[in-house]
């Protein structure tokens, strides 16, 4: 029995991710819109996992995206490593290596210390990866920060101070042009600053597909840890805060300490998406964490299913791709529907009647029917067949499969 | 169990770390070698760009005005239509390339065949026109790309058409840099923010004052004209403080009290849509607008119904209008005047739609000249081009034949439109109707004195 | 700023021993075995306020805690970052000019009490649901819209008024009919969570208005004119005037000067703020709402129907925030996006004030008035000034989240 179940999560899972591989071979045209649907389904699910699993409330989630893609923008826009001193820019020695800082008091200092440099000298951007990398951990740091500033305190604390928090952030990143570009955005290195080939192949930086691998790979990536989370103690725990704070905290679960935890890592899942993210569109702007963004992404892990990590997932990728086919507009007789501006509303309603009516999204309860419900009518039914049974095996059985959706 | 998914972890996590190494190497650099673009080198898109065999064959034994057949003609429109972007601007575009595309299929279509004009909302935000921009090239098939209205949205609009070899009118896009990088594929009908910057700093010199504010939006339209402005008022002694605010701010009034403190002669706005609003009726209200201090507002007052309602306290406000003025008018604006009227209500169409009509059949009369849509033959008709449209006689003079080096030019002419008229007007009677308001500046297409507090 | 690094140093010195009253204060009080209560706040505030020599006094003597203490060494920190900033900016024109800053201050209290209004709404469906409605600025958004189609475009001799009535009327029934379909639930158990859910569905609510919105109305920019034009009047005439008033300006004793629409604004503020207390403290409904708030259980034992109050508190509290819009309307060009920054000043106010307290939610709208006027009028880039306005009210929520989580005026936690 046990096993059959098992079989049947993993061909799904196999078959979900088989499909996703294929994917750029059944919609080659239309890549963007798949690598950003994988973008928000990395966040939605992230957000479901905090919000959905833990019962905080972040509306910073957006923000947190953007810190992640604009450090890695940041970095590749400030920092360079040389094989000698320049001499002009602020710079500190490693070894026989130089990191220099080109700040905004002197941005060209580089351009003009190419002159007083030996010949052959390197000046090397940091890769792609290193920059996401820092973005994920400043993404960590700022979650520490804030959740140790407000998980202490109420729930509804957190989603005023979280809104408050992504807006000034934006206005930061808006102000100070300088630094980021302001509203005009900030330009980032493509994911393959060198094309990328496999095999005899090669990709040229602006090619979609190897962009949408790295993507793809990030997703199930964090799929696999936010599931390996869930199914811990850790998501034990999360889950035992969400249902009655006090209870946990006298069965001695560290309520602030394991919220703060929780906080910290989908912050720095979402600072991954966004890092990877800036890389592929590679032009950043502050709008990117507006409050409607964070709309889209709630409203994707409630239709998907709050509760469900995969559901949220699903939700996102199938909203994305929703969201695209109805720009165009509609003509109904004489009148024009700017589907621009409608299919935001039929989406707002969408999320309040799920909210309402379908506690656990739409997507959701597919899921569970599909992996689950047969199971759970053979179970019974065998049960019901062999009451003096006593197999040992029918026992876990009725604990149902495992606890994480 | 747990130690199962431990496994799957570790597998997934080594998977990753392979993948990002193996393509995130690092750009180098080497001093002393010449800046190489290598990055940029193998970037021609591999999936053609023109649609099937067909195109090479242009159907020259049909009349021009024969009714348009066969596979329609793909070319993208892209505007902002929802918010963050300025929805009012890009309403009035989309309007206006209706108009142009119904024209040009009446008039026997592209080439002899169907125009199909897929227009795509950028709402304003660079990634977001990126994204469009390929979607339109990769998914549509489009041969070409015109419109636009923020230049934050261009410039990342720009990099897609340049990587992909599409080409690319702009309509209402003033950024230096657009044109200024000289790529290939990028053309522009709009005006560059430095020549309206130089018009501005000549007519705030003839009114003789000496101390200017500069009240400016705090992006990517709004800052560099701010310097550009205040750099060449300098030139000429007059000195000028700019302040600064985000679109969308609402309450000007500490600010306002601030300006009041400078005691300025004239106020310059650089702000945009109701944003510009709101300072300009709320700087009246404090006695500081344009009754009693001389004030630029911005070009949206050329909207002078929403100028109005919203800025009741306008009057004597000085204003830039870009395009021709209306006792210059050609033929081809007077028409487009009258349908853009029939068609919205409005009752003058504002610069960027008569911009964006001209850029679509600009790009129209390109591909037809061209007799093909292969991206090439395109940019080679556009270089060539003399079109006359509603903004005047579009060409673009320096081009790859007229260098800007040869041409003894700025960069920042390369292919653009260089003759576009711009005046100030002033609403010298509270309600007045844009095309109603006087002319003041420049001279030579006075109407009538400016009216100074 | 001439000397930045006066005022930075300065800042810098507050910071330090404020963070090292608050972290050792709480710990010498318990040691005493004193009542340890809001010692952080105490000890923050005096260690900014008199640096070492303070701190060590508080800690020799550990006084009882009194607001009186609280309000003299806040004050005093105020006053020398006051004096620091004055001294690192000689120039400025907050330094400089009395009457500058007077109007400054004159035009945060104006605009201020009309974001406490606002809040105030918001803070009263707190304080009887129990939840933050996140769609509070989109009421505010249709309070205007509704004004202005109602005075504008479909009776266009309509009183302003009325127009305002119209608003009321419309956010009233509106909040009235969101809480029946979509927040009822909650209290009769058909929703799992009510705590989270209620805050996803105003949070879509809120999407799904502006949304709406934008879709039937368009983006461009409406107003109002001014509700009331002012004749001209001049008391005493001649100089040194009292009271100078011209159709879109009023001054007061030459110094302070406050357009004359947000004059307007004010006035309908603190009618409807009389009219509330009123309602609040004089009628049985009111009485029947504030027992609610106290004590749900009570409440319904006398009689009271917690239902029915929960469906006017929303309603109500919709109002107030569609009322602000309708009085702000003449004041501000309308877009349908214009309540996403005035809801994050609402949550601002009410964790200043104090979540669930009516006075705290109208005195923090008034201070954050009066920051961001001063923010705007001091902050001496003027690049920078009007930029980093919705960072001002975000200073404060940090300071009160760290100093004082319950607010001014708040119930404990």
């Amino acid at each position: 029995m046990r096993k059959n179940i098992r079989t049947l999560k993993l061909l799904t899972w196999i078959l979900g991710t088989g499909f996703l591989i294929l994917l750029p071979f059944l919609i080659p045209t239309r890549m963007h819109v798949a690598v950003i649907a994988l973008y928000y389904a990395i966040l939605a699910s992230s957000w479901a996992l905090l919000a959905g699993y833990g019962g905080q409330f972040s509306f910073a989630h957006m923000a947190f995206a953007g810190i992640g893609a604009y450090t890695a923008g940041l970095i590749g826009k400030f920092i360079r490593i040389t094989s000698a001193p320049t001499g002009a820019c602020t710079e500190f020695s490693l070894g026989n290596w130089w990191l220099v800082i080109q700040d905004t008091a002197s941005p060209t200092c580089l351009e003009s210390a190419k002159a007083t440099m030996p010949l052959g000298t390197l000046i090397i951007k940091l890769p792609p990866w290193l920059d996401i990398t820092m973005g994920i951990l400043v993404g960590g740091l700022f979650g520490l920060l804030i959740g140790a500033l407000v998980l202490r305190l109420r729930r509804t604390y957190l989603a005023l101070f979280t809104i408050a928090f992504a807006e000034i952030l934006r206005t930061v990143i808006n102000a100070e042009r300088d630094v980021t570009g302001g509203p005009g955005g900030l330009k980032v290195a493509p994911l393959f600053p060198n094309g990328a080939s496999i095999g005899n192949h090669t990709f040229s930086p602006a090619d979609k597909l190897p962009s949408y691998f790295v993507m793809l790979a990030l997703f199930l990536l964090v799929m696999a840890l936010m599931y390996w989370l869930a199914g811990s103690r850790f998501g034990l725990f999360i889950r035992s805060i969400r249902e009655d704070e006090e209870a946990a905290a006298s069965l001695g679960v560290d309520v602030v300490r394991y919220k703060i935890l929780l906080f910290t890592v989908t912050a720095m899942i979402a600072a991954a998406a966004g890092g990877v993210y800036a890389h592929f569109v590679r032009v950043i702007a502050p709008n990117m964490m507006v409050i409607k963004e964070m709309s889209i992404v709630i409203a994707m892990a409630v239709i998907g299913g709050m509760e469900s990590l995969l559901g949220a997932a699903i939700g996102a990728i199938l909203i994305e791709f929703a969201l695209e086919q109805l720009r165009s507009n509609i003509t109904v007789g004489p009148f024009t529907l700017n589907m621009a501006d409608w299919r935001l509303v039929v989406f707002g309603g969408l999320l309040m009647l799920t909210l309402r009516f379908w506690g656990n999204g739409l997507i959701y309860p597919i899921i569970q029917r599909i992996t689950r419900g047969g199971v759970g009518e053979e179970t019974v039914a065998k049960r019901l067949q062999q009451p003096a049974a006593n197999d040992s095996s029918s026992l876990p059985d009725a604990e149902g499969p495992e606890s994480v959706p | 169990m747990l130690r199962n998914r431990r496994i799957w972890l570790a597998l997934s996590l080594l998977v990753v770390i392979l993948l990002l190494a193996a393509c995130g190497g690092a750009q180098v650099e080497k001093v002393g070698e010449p800046t190489q673009a290598p990055t940029e080198a193998p970037t021609k898109a591999p999936e053609p760009t023109k649609a099937p065999a067909a195109t090479e064959a242009p159907a020259e034994d049909q009349g021009p005005a024969k009714a348009p057949s066969g596979e329609p003609v793909k070319i993208g429109a892209v505007m902002p239509l929802s918010a963050p972007g300025s929805v009012t601007g890009g309403k009035a575009m989309q309007a206006a390339f209706e108009i142009a595309a119904e024209e040009i299929n009446a008039a026997g279509g592209i080439l002899g065949r169907p125009l199909e004009l897929i227009m795509e909302d950028t709402e304003g935000l660079p990634e977001r026109g990126a994204a469009v921009m390929e979607k339109l090239i990769s998914q549509d098939q489009v041969v070409a790309v015109v419109g636009e209205y923020h230049s934050s949205v261009g410039l990342a609009e720009m990099e897609v058409a340049h990587d992909n070899h599409i080409p690319i009118v702009f309509a209402e896009t003033w950024n230096d840099k657009i044109t200024a990088s000289r790529y290939p594929e990028v053309f522009r009908v709009a005006p560059l923010s430095s020549e309206v910057a130089q018009l501005d700093t000549d007519f705030i010199a003839s009114l003789g004052v000496k101390k200017v504010v500069i009240m400016t939006e705090n992006t990517d339209y709004g800052i560099p004209a701010a310097e550009k402005t205040t750099e060449k008022l300098k030139d000429r002694g007059i000195e000028a403080v700019t302040f600064s605010a985000d679109p969308g701010t609402q309450d000007f009034s500490s600010i306002i009290e601030r300006i009041k403190g400078e005691s300025p002669e004239l106020i310059l706005v650089l702000l945009t849509g109701e944003t510009s609003f709101n300072f300009e009726q709320q700087a009246a209200e404090a006695g500081i607008g344009p009754q009693d201090v001389a004030m630029i507002c911005n070009q949206v007052a050329a909207d002078s119904e929403s100028f109005w309602k919203n800025v009741p306290d306008g009057n004597f406000c000085f204003y830039r209008q870009v395009g021709l003025p209306p006792v210059l008018w050609t033929d081809k604006t007077k028409a487009f005047a009258e349908k853009y009227t029939a068609k919205t209500g409005e009752a003058t169409p504002p610069s960027y739609a008569m911009e964006a009509y001209d850029s679509l059949w600009v790009m129209v009369t390109a591909i037809n000249n061209a007799g093909s849509t292969d991206p090439d033959a395109i940019i080679e008709a556009l270089e060539n081009i003399s079109y006359e449209g509603a903004l005047g006689t579009i060409t673009f003079p320096v081009n790859s034949k007229n260098p800007p080096e040869k041409a003894g030019k700025e960069d920042k002419w390369w292919h653009q439109f260089p003759d576009f008229a711009a005046v100030f007007i002033q609403y010298q009677q509270k309600g007045q109707m844009s095309s109603d308001a006087p002319v003041v500046f420049p001279d030579k297409f006075k109407t009538a004195d400016p009216i100074l507090p | 700023m001439t000397h930045p690094s006066i005022f930075w140093y300065t800042l810098l010195w507050l910071i330090l021993w404020g963070a090292i009253g608050a972290l050792i204060t709480p710990r010498v009080y318990a040691r005493k075995d004193k009542f340890t209560h809001q010692t952080a706040l105490l000890g923050s505030f005096i260690g900014a306020a008199l640096g070492p020599i303070g701190l060590i006094l508080l800690w020799i003597f550990t006084p009882q805690l009194t607001a009186k203490w609280l309000l003299g060494s806040g004050l005093i920190a105020l006053f020398w970052l006051a004096l620091a900033f004055a001294k690192a900016a000689p120039e400025n024109l907050c330094v400089t000019s009395g009457s500058f800053v007077a109007t400054q201050i004159a035009n945060g209290l104006v605009i201020g009490s009309i974001y406490g209004l606002m809040a105030l709404g918001l803070t009263l469906i707190f304080s009887i649901l129990g939840i933050v409605s996140f769609a509070h600025g989109e009421f505010y958004m249709l309070g205007g819209m509704v004004t202005y189609y109602f005075t504008q475009v479909w009776f266009p001799d309509l009183s302003p008024l009325l127009g305002v009535a119209a608003a009321a009327l419309f956010t009233f029934l509106l909040g009235a009919l969101f809480e029946l379909l979509f927040l009822r639930p909650m209290i009769t158990g058909q929703i799992e969570r009510p705590g989270e859910y209620a805050i996803l569905v105003t949070f879509g609510l809120a999407f799904f208005l502006q949304y709406t919105t934008l879709s039937l109305v368009g983006a461009s920019p409406k107003k109002v004119p001014r509700f009331f034009d002012y004749p001209k009047i001049t008391v005493p005439s001649g100089t040194g005037e009292i009271i100078k008033i011209t159709p879109g300006n009023l001054t007061f004793f030459d110094t302070i000067s406050i357009s004359s629409p947000r004059f307007t604004a004010l006035i309908i503020a603190l009618i409807l703020l009389f009219a509330l207390l009123y309602f609040l403290y004089k009628t049985w409904t009111g009485k029947a709402l504030r027992a609610v708030s106290q004590d749900r259980q009570a409440a319904a034992v006398t009689g009271i129907n917690p239902k029915r109050m929960n469906t006017l508190a929303f309603a109500l509290g919709g109002m107030l925030a569609g009322i602000s819009g309708a009085s702000l309307v003449q004041v501000f060009s309308w877009v349908p996006w214009v309540g996403i920054p005035a809801s994050s000043r609402s949550f601002v106010i009410i964790v200043l004030g104090g979540m669930g307290s009516l006075p705290g939610a109208f005195i923090g709208g008034l201070i954050l008035g009066v920051v961001e006027a001063l923010g705007a009028g001091c902050v001496p880039d003027p690049h920078r000034a009007a930029a980093y306005l919705p960072a001002y009210g975000m200073i404060i929520l940090v300071l009160v989240l760290l100093l004082k989580p319950t607010g001014l005026f708040g119930r404990e936690l």
